[in-house]
């Protein structure tokens, strides 16, 4: 994790393997090397990082047009919040699958291992399930509008395509509902799994 | 009190003891609003009771998602999250922090006072409490840890100075309020100038003084340095590129060049500079860099995400004029209504989250404020500090959470004890303002001759 | 949705002594403390719970409280909410038509709006257009022009266009940008603080009434007119097509009348207003100008091709703005006869073009 510091400003561990490593005993990280779709996942948030620099790169480049051409381009403007959203989504699906959403364990840090999983149990089949059901089912049908309406920017100059970018909410909540299952399975196995379960 | 707001008392608690259980914040948030809205389906159906909430209103939560993918200002976020972990794996933070605290090797808590100084020029770049305090966390925990600095000290001390960049502008905070009173920014962000520096100044003191209190909490640097001409030349040498970093974001603003919602991606772009000038940064460690500020940034908006589906439902409950109700009809003279309402706000921020109590209750409280005859934009300030000290106060202190995010082996515990003296400090500040409106209003009236 | 979402539309089942209780959640588009913007449905929500005796009660929500501004009509026509206040145009990236029921950019002037919409087939024609979406849209609040900009610097001819930072929506940004402007979309709450440090050069917002409490009158010396690109502002209330149909026609017409009423007293309210707004930007040191004629007939030429050009790839587009031209074109010949001008009454430098901006597009 990036409180570790070495001092040397040589490459440190990578922070989820920290993580993962040092420490987490109530064990509901998936055990490395991943398999199946936490790897998946896992290559999606590698991949959709280097958006980041996009962004930095969208950015600088629109205060440069402006202040030494005197050029505004809206469509410059929309993309930054266009890459922004798809980062932050696939930051949530990311965050699901290395369990690294914010919790309150000021009670969780007196648990064992056993009453953690319980309540990740009741957590995600009572909560964060039926709740990205909810995201997912309030979202299509306003992605599906936009794409019967062809719908637009309203800016002189803004992105088209608008339901291309909407759609990046049910896909990344399609992904989520895939990380929420993955983890479920998990922790029902070490509650009711027989010995020979995880296989290696 | 009808049936659809006690739902909504309900929904509240149930919400504290959700999270109390250790599940994530964002999903008992989110899943909170869902479990509600099922209960009034069920109770309007069985029992023919009007709760004002369905699930066709609950579908509200898609438009409110994709309001906020097409919102620009929270662009910053990530931004400054990128920066301050670009600053931080690339060892320009800790050499800056090194650098900076060899000046106070000889003071107690010199190393805090530092971090104190670069949080307050951090606090003038961002605007977003979310990316100062990760941003302060990533760069401060590490070094005092290093210097054996008492967690509960170290802890506190990131968090709040870490909230000071909601207050002192550019601040996304008084942006909404300014929006939502039709109060000009300009005032606003004038106003929260000579608080923010009281408070910072606050802050610093009690730095300075606790270590001598209280040695074991801040160890002195082990081989203390002589201040002379020669190290202040080398420490200006050293702290001089990160600082040029600092002027760029602060300076592109300030010179009219960016937004502050550019000036963000100045400052990554800027560190990125930074990092790769000094070959301080592998390809493979870009990468890490670049996971975590996904990651960071996915952990913020997931609170984002289940807040917007919890406030919604809570709303439909009538959970606002609940709230309304509560603070309205107060039987005390003009001082006392300004007070209760600050206690009822201060004691709202142990449990709600600002944007909710900006939206609910200022708009709410200000006119009544203002038919009392106080200046509005003093209020507004001394509202802002309230909520500010909400950030810090238990169990939903956001800044809290933005800590342990980055810092996950530090447990809740620390940061609760850790932050109540700054909570303590935050209310002289309150008391203070209070006690003195020209601490708001004057330089505002400088400027803009209101 | 205070009788669950909208299915129940009126909550027949309380019927008493008093009769049904209508509870309506009525999302605003515009904050409801801001003059000539969201003022006006709080307003109108207060006559009709009065006039009805209790029986018509409305919860007014601030934007984003519960709907987002720009998702009020979707929500409606899904009957996730009962009714919303709110600007038609902001629908134009779904419904480019939707625009020419907001403002139109050189179009008509607001009491000629009301002429076409009552007697001129406009509301016959919106609702054709809204009933496919499952929409009701009643006339409900009416503004007059805007203020065409706060500028750092004074604009004299079309050539000043180029390269200039300014933030400015809609159609009226499209015909700018055309002239060679830089038309940005920066966030309401970011405007003042770019335009008082240069990051932009000007920016359009609203009435001089909201303008003066954003502050930009501090930062921005030159505040020029006539408004053009918004000659009228029109607000309609939405009302979901099921629920308005399920409601007695009593109950109907109470709403129509107050947001008849709501018509009026939103544009005498804020027509009152703004002169005296005026006269005190001077105080803090603003120019007030006019677009110099050259200038503003430029701009007409760009928007007319822009509105030419919408028209030409949508033909619901093209429909409504040959409906509005034709009523124009009749309505001119009277305007034009009857009133007489009052530039040798009021003695005003502007003269010249604020007669213009009275007769829009009366094609010289
Ligand atoms: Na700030
Ligand atoms: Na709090």
């Amino acid at each position: 994790m990036a409180t570790e510091l070495d001092g040397s400003g040589a490459r440190r561990d990578d922070g989820i393997e920290a993580r993962a490593g040092g420490g987490n005993d109530d064990g509901r990280f998936p055990a490395r090397p991943l398999r199946g779709v936490d790897a998946m996942l896992d290559r999606l948030v590698s991949a959709t990082s280097w958006l980041w620099l996009v962004l930095a790169g969208v950015i600088v480049g629109g205060v440069v047009l402006r202040t030494l051409f005197g050029i505004s381009r809206i469509e410059l403007e929309e993309l930054q919040w266009h890459l922004h959203a798809v980062g932050f989504l696939v930051g949530i699906v990311g965050c699901a699958v290395f369990d690294r959403h914010v919790r309150v364990d000021v009670f969780r840090e007196g648990m064992d291992a056993r009453r953690r999983d319980w309540v990740d149990l009741y957590g995600l089949l009572l909560f964060q399930l039926p709740f990205l059901a909810l995201v997912l089912w309030s979202a299509v049908p306003l992605v599906a509008e936009s794409y019967a309406t062809a719908e637009r920017s309203t800016s002189a100059g803004g992105l088209g395509g608008r339901w291309l970018f909407k759609s990046a909410l049910p896909l990344t909540t399609v992904l989520l509902i895939a990380a929420t299952l993955a983890a479920t399975r998990r922790v029902a196995r070490r509650l009711f799994g027989r010995p020979r379960a995880p296989r290696s | 009190m009808s049936l659809r707001e006690w739902l909504a008392v309900a929904m509240f608690f149930s919400f504290i003891a959700g999270i109390l259980t250790g599940f994530p914040v964002a999903f008992v948030l989110g899943g909170s609003a869902l479990a509600f809205t099922a209960l009034a389906v069920l109770l309007e159906r069985d029992f023919g009771l009007e709760t004002g909430v369905d699930w066709t209103y609950a579908s509200l939560v898609g438009d409110r998602i994709f309001d906020l993918m097409d919102n620009w200002v929270l662009v910053a976020l990530p931004m400054f999250v990128l920066m301050g972990l670009l600053l931080d794996r690339s060892g320009i933070a800790s050499e800056l922090l090194r650098e900076v605290s060899r000046l106070f090797g000889r003071v107690r808590g010199g190393l805090a006072v530092s971090i104190a100084l670069i949080g307050i020029l951090l606090a003038a770049s961002t605007g977003i409490i979310g990316a100062s305090v990760v941003l302060l966390a990533l760069l401060g925990l590490p070094p005092m840890k290093e210097a054996r600095y008492a967690p509960t000290f170290a802890t506190g001390t990131v968090c709040a100075v870490g909230t000071l960049g909601i207050l002192i502008p550019p601040s996304i905070m008084l942006v909404l309020m300014g929006d939502r009173l039709a109060l000009s920014v300009g005032d606003l962000y004038l106003g929260a100038v000579v608080p923010g520096l009281l408070l910072a100044a606050l802050y610093v003191v009690y730095l300075l003084v606790l270590p001598i209190l209280r040695p074991e909490m801040a160890p002195p640097a082990a081989r203390p340095e002589v201040v002379d001409f020669e190290l202040v030349l080398s420490v200006l040498r050293k702290i001089v590129p990160p600082a040029l970093l600092i002027f760029a974001v602060l300076g592109s603003t300030f010179f009219g060049l960016a937004t502050p919602t550019e000036a963000s991606g100045v400052g990554a772009a800027g560190a990125l500079l930074l990092a790769a000038s000094r070959g301080g940064l592998s390809l493979a460690a870009l990468r890490e860099v670049l996971r975590e500020t996904t990651l960071t940034t996915g952990y913020l908006f997931g609170i984002f995400l289940g807040a917007t589906a919890f406030a919604l439902v809570l709303r439909g409950l009538g959970g606002d004029e609940l709230i309304a109700r509560g603070l309205s009809g107060l039987p005390f003279g003009p001082n006392g209504v300004v007070l209760t309402i600050l206690f009822a706000t201060f004691l709202l921020g142990f449990v709600l989250d600002w944007i909710e109590i900006t939206f609910i209750v200022l708009p709410l409280v200000a006119p009544v404020v203002a038919a009392l005859g106080f200046d509005l934009v003093w209020f507004t300030i001394l509202f802002a500090v309230c909520l500010q000290t909400s950030f810090l106060t238990p169990p939903v202190g956001f800044a809290l959470f933005y800590v342990k995010g980055v810092a996950p082996d530090v447990d809740v515990r620390t940061l609760y004890v850790g932050i109540l003296p700054f909570v303590a400090l935050q209310l002289v500040a309150l008391a203070l303002i209070f006690a003195w409106p020209e601490l708001v209003t004057w330089l505002p009236g400088r400027a803009y001759g209101r | 949705p205070q009788s669950g979402g909208v299915a129940g539309g009126e909550a027949h089942a309380a019927r008493g002594a008093e009769g049904p209780k209508l509870r309506w959640r009525v999302s605003s588009a515009f904050g409801t403390h801001l003059p000539g913007l969201g003022d006006n449905v709080v307003e109108v929500a207060r006559r009709l719970a009065v006039a009805s005796d209790g029986r018509i009660e409305w919860t007014v929500d601030d934007p984003d409280e519960v709907v987002p501004a720009f998702a009020i009509v979707e929500a409606v026509s899904r009957g996730k909410i009962a009714a919303g206040y709110t600007w038609l145009g902001y629908e134009e990236g779904r419904l480019p038509a939707s625009v020419l029921f907001g403002a139109v950019p050189f179009g008509m002037s607001p009491w000629e709006y009301t002429a076409w919409w009552q007697s001129g087939g406009g509301r016959e024609l919106a609702r054709e257009i809204y009933r496919p979406l499952g929409v009701e849209p009643i006339l409900c609040g009416l503004i007059g022009p805007e203020t065409a900009g706060w500028f750092r610097e004074a604009i004299e001819r079309p050539e000043d266009l180029r390269g200039l930072k300014i933030r400015f929506a809609g159609l009226g940004g499209q015909a700018l940008q055309a002239l060679g402007a830089s038309v940005t979309m920066l966030p309401g709450g970011e405007l003042f603080q770019a335009l008082e440090k240069g990051a932009i050069d000007a920016t359009e917002f609203s009435l001089p009434e909201v303008d003066v409490r954003l502050g930009f009158d501090r930062v921005a010396k030159f505040n020029y007119f006539p408004g053009w690109h918004q000659p009228f502002t029109a607000f309609h209330l939405v009302v979901n097509r099921p629920t308005w149909e399920a409601l007695a026609p009593a109950t109907r017409e109470l709403v129509e009348l107050a947001c008849g009423d709501g018509v009026q007293r939103n544009f005498a309210k804020a027509e009152a207003a703004q002169g005296a707004v005026l006269a005190g930007f001077e105080r803090n040191g603003v120019t007030t100008r006019t677009l110099s004629p050259a200038l503003l007939g430029a701009i007409e030429g760009a928007v007319a091709r822009i509105l030419d050009e919408a028209a030409a790839t949508d033909p619901l587009f093209a429909r409504i703005l040959a409906h509005q031209r034709a009523f124009h074109a009749d309505y001119d010949r009277w305007q034009r006869l009857a009133y007489p001008s009052r530039s040798s009454a009021v003695p005003d430098p502007a003269s010249p073009t604020a007669s213009r901006a009275a007769e829009p597009g009366d094609g010289d």
